[in-house]
């Protein structure tokens, strides 16, 4: 994915991003400044040269921005944009992890909180085990400390 | 406070269709008594406000129509047919007033209100410096964590917390900065589940409790140990569960929580008699009350009180003095609302004989002896109501004609739901009379709930021989209202209806659930803002009418192409999914609403 230009746009100004492993990308200003860090350097006038993203790989990254395109274009009815954001978080673990870091790094709240809920939703309803599977997480209690922190967090109807 | 509009409206009759799932429409079913739910929209008073103190009731759920109700009320009708005023029809609603409450209905999760992080952060937590996990913690960076567990429902975070030890200190913060929790206590619940969960969060200022198992003074007891802060509680029950809470039990924990702002109680008939006393309370909402011997309302600051007492015929209750002793202590009160069977013109007079100036919202339902020398009372002691509920009272049109004189300054909302008195004309002289009128609510009135039997299929066929002298008025009316602010408008049951005529530019919401002898031929709605229409019970030729009605009124405003001229000279014209054009230059990022009106027939 290069430039994204919608018709919409009249500025026409352009910011150039490199992301972590040396793929660039062309997007509107419009469009960037979802993101807060981008915004601030928009403000302040520091946009030449490509901004490197270390911290986020091509393909995160084409990903995000074309939500942020999406996001961007004033035509688009709010029914529109649920069930595209719906569609859109719809993903793996492996690239929602992605998307988890990309929009917490670029500051992007919607996408983030978009996100979080959606992580959110994988937890419900499941024991702490099955949670630790989901997301591969180590069990770093004692036994003593997991039937301290078991008791304390006492289900509704049992164990 | 926001009652559930479309719930009374659709599910009191016994043709109509009640909005919950799995909910009953036939008459036979009627018999069961039982409280449906719905899901809680925003409701009546059609102001989508957020926190908006709309004083109006709604009835909703079971028809408790027992066979002896039916018969007296055929009796009194034979006997009476020759005076000009009608007896009340028989209660075919049973009014379990709910309110609407950005509750969620999902009955699996119950959202818990955690605050946003910046409250909540110790000094060390701000500092991001490595915003990546660990890739052997597998977990997520501590700012990304808190943002999905606070999403989590009050059970999911107890799950969560177990998970490992980071997960565990940032369920353990976010317990600690709850200010809200909204719970619903499972049918087995263990016993201290409450307990436990409320302890975790000693900072809670807001308690919704949805219980499904009985619930006891150890219940309050609990609350009034673990949340010290406490300033707005409620509790609700389900239809399974019992409320064994006392009325010195009540007061006591009244009298303790000095900080206790508002209190809503449902399932409230074992409280037998209560004296509080509180001089923070500000809103309480008491439900399905019965029997109450004596009542002391000490609180000075009260602004809004509910008390909904239950059907059931032989309840004790001295309402007038009741309200005599409201009335001396309370008068700092806003909102009233009060519904009973045993509500009458002296409850009335001892309400005006009180002094409450700041007196805003009335509504007394269910008083079949409240008349129009209440009205007169009501209008001549406190003539800025905005909202005014008599339905179900025995008020006629001339009592409307007080009403259209006193308040037309002030009066936004009026209901008149099963008034069996006014008429059409009535109604319309409303419309006309009052200006800032934005939702009424005129349900059952126009139409003879008699012959308002379902298994009589049909009734497409008058047999106008059959109908005496005082029911013409009854039949075959029109109704043709012109109105610059009206947003929601009720004529559920108006079977009576044969046409309407409505020009409302500011009407979203129009109820014509049962409105069977409507004629489709003799419908014109020319309200450009309509959201929503509610025909359930209509004839088919009436719903296709309004469904090819309302598209009609949407085609029309999408007759605006925006073109933009681009710096090359070219023009390009855009089909926009939106209905106005000035949005297009708008800079803001504003979401485009398109606006459908859609037709509800269940």
């Amino acid at each position: 994915m290069s430039s994204s230009s919608s018709p919409m746009q009249s500025t026409g100004r352009k910011l150039k991003l490199k992301s972590k492993d040396d793929e660039t990308f062309e997007v509107e200003e419009a469009v960037a400044v979802k993101s807060q860090i981008f915004k601030y350097m928009v403000e302040d006038g520091v946009s030449n040269g490509p901004i490197p993203l270390p911290n986020v790989n091509g393909k995160t990254l084409a990903r995000v921005l074309q939500w942020c395109q999406k996001h961007a274009d004033p035509t688009i009815t709010e029914d529109e944009l649920n069930k595209y954001d719906a569609g859109f978080i719809d993903v793996d673990q492996a690239v929602l992890y992605d998307l988890l870091m990309a929009a917490n790094y670029l500051n992007i709240e919607e996408l983030l909180k978009l996100a979080c809920m959606r992580v959110a939703d994988m937890i419900k309803g499941k024991s702490p085990d099955e949670i630790r599977r989901t997301f591969n997480i180590k069990n770093d209690f004692t036994p003593e400390e997991e039937e301290e922190v078991r008791k304390e967090n006492a289900w509704a109807l049992g164990p | 406070m926001q009652h559930h509009y479309h719930h009374r409206s659709q599910s009191h009759l016994s043709a109509g269709v009640p909005t919950t799932p799995g909910g009953e429409t036939q008459f036979a079913s009627e018999a069961k008594l039982g409280k449906k739910r719905g899901s809680y929209n925003c409701g009546r008073c059609g102001l989508p406000k957020k926190g908006h103190s709309c004083h109006v009731a709604i009835t909703t759920a079971a028809i408790e129509s027992t066979p002896t109700h039916a018969d007296s009320s055929v009796a009194i009708s034979a006997t009476s047919s020759l005076s000009t005023t009608r007896p009340p029809p028989l209660r075919q609603h049973c009014s379990n007033l709910r309110r609407a409450l950005s509750f969620d209905d999902d009955v699996e999760d119950v959202r818990g209100g955690f605050p946003e992080p910046e409250a909540a952060y110790d000094e060390e937590d701000l500092q991001f410096d490595d915003p990546f996990p660990d890739p052997d913690s597998g977990g997520f960076p501590p700012g990304c964590l808190w943002e999905i567990l606070r999403r989590l429902p009050p059970v999911g975070l107890l799950a969560a917390a177990r998970v490992c030890k980071g997960w565990r200190e940032t369920a353990r913060k976010l317990w600690r900065a709850a200010e809200e929790l909204r719970l619903r206590v499972p049918a087995r619940a263990q016993v201290g589940f409450v307990g436990s969960v409320l302890q975790k969060c000693p900072g809670l200022v807001r308690l919704s409790l949805r219980m499904e198992s009985d619930v006891d003074a150890t219940m309050l007891a609990c609350i009034a140990f673990s949340c010290p802060n406490l300033e707005f509680m409620e509790i609700l029950k389900s239809d399974t569960a019992m409320n064994r809470i006392t009325g010195d039990e009540l007061g006591r924990f009244v009298a303790d929580k000095r900080c206790l702002k508002s209190l809503k109680m449902e399932g409230c008939s074992n409280l037998g008699g209560f004296v509080l006393c509180s001089s923070s309370l500000s809103t309480l909402w008491l439900s399905d009350l019965f029997s109450l011997s004596k009542t002391v309302f000490n609180c000075p600051n009260l602004k809004e009180i509910s008390l909904e007492f239950s059907r059931q015929q032989n309840d004790s209750t001295d309402l007038t003095s009741m309200v005599d002793g409201l009335g001396r202590y309370c008068t700092r009160l806003q909102n009233i609302h009060m519904a009973s069977l045993r509500l009458s013109h002296s409850v009335v007079l001892a309400l005006t004989g009180a002094q409450l100036r700041w007196l805003r919202m009335l509504s007394l339902v269910l008083g079949s002896e409240i008349t129009d020398a209440s009205v007169a009372a009501i209008a001549s002691s406190y003539p800025n109501l905005e909202l005014l509920d008599l339905s179900g009272s025995s008020i006629s049109d001339s009592g409307i004609g007080m009403i259209c004189n006193v308040f037309p300054e002030t009066l936004s909302r009026l209901l008149l739901a099963l008034c069996p008195n006014i008429t059409s004309s009535g109604i319309q002289f409303v419309t006309a009379q009052l200006p800032l009128l934005e939702l009424m609510d005129c349900g059952m009135t126009i139409c003879d709930p008699n012959s308002e039997n379902p298994l009589a299929g049909e009734s497409n066929d008058w047999e106008l021989k059959n109908i005496s002298k005082t029911k013409l008025h009854l039949v075959h009316q029109k109704l043709i209202i012109k109105h610059n602010r009206l947003k929601k408008l009720s004529l559920w049951g108006c079977s009576g209806l044969d046409a309407l005529y409505l020009n409302c530019p500011e009407l979203n919401d129009l109820n014509l659930n049962s409105c069977k002898n409507l004629h489709p031929e003799r419908l014109l709605l020319q309200c450009g803002n309509l959201e929503s229409v509610h025909a359930s019970g209509c004839q088919e030729l009436l719903i296709e009418a309004i469904e090819s009605q309302v598209s009609n009124d949407f085609l029309a405003m999408e007759n605006v192409l925006p073109c933009k001229r681009l710096a090359d000279g070219s023009k390009r014209v855009h089909v926009p999914h939106f209905l106005s054009a000035q949005s297009y230059d708008d800079d803001k990022k504003q979401r485009v609403k398109r606006q459908r009106c859609n037709v509800l027939v269940r």
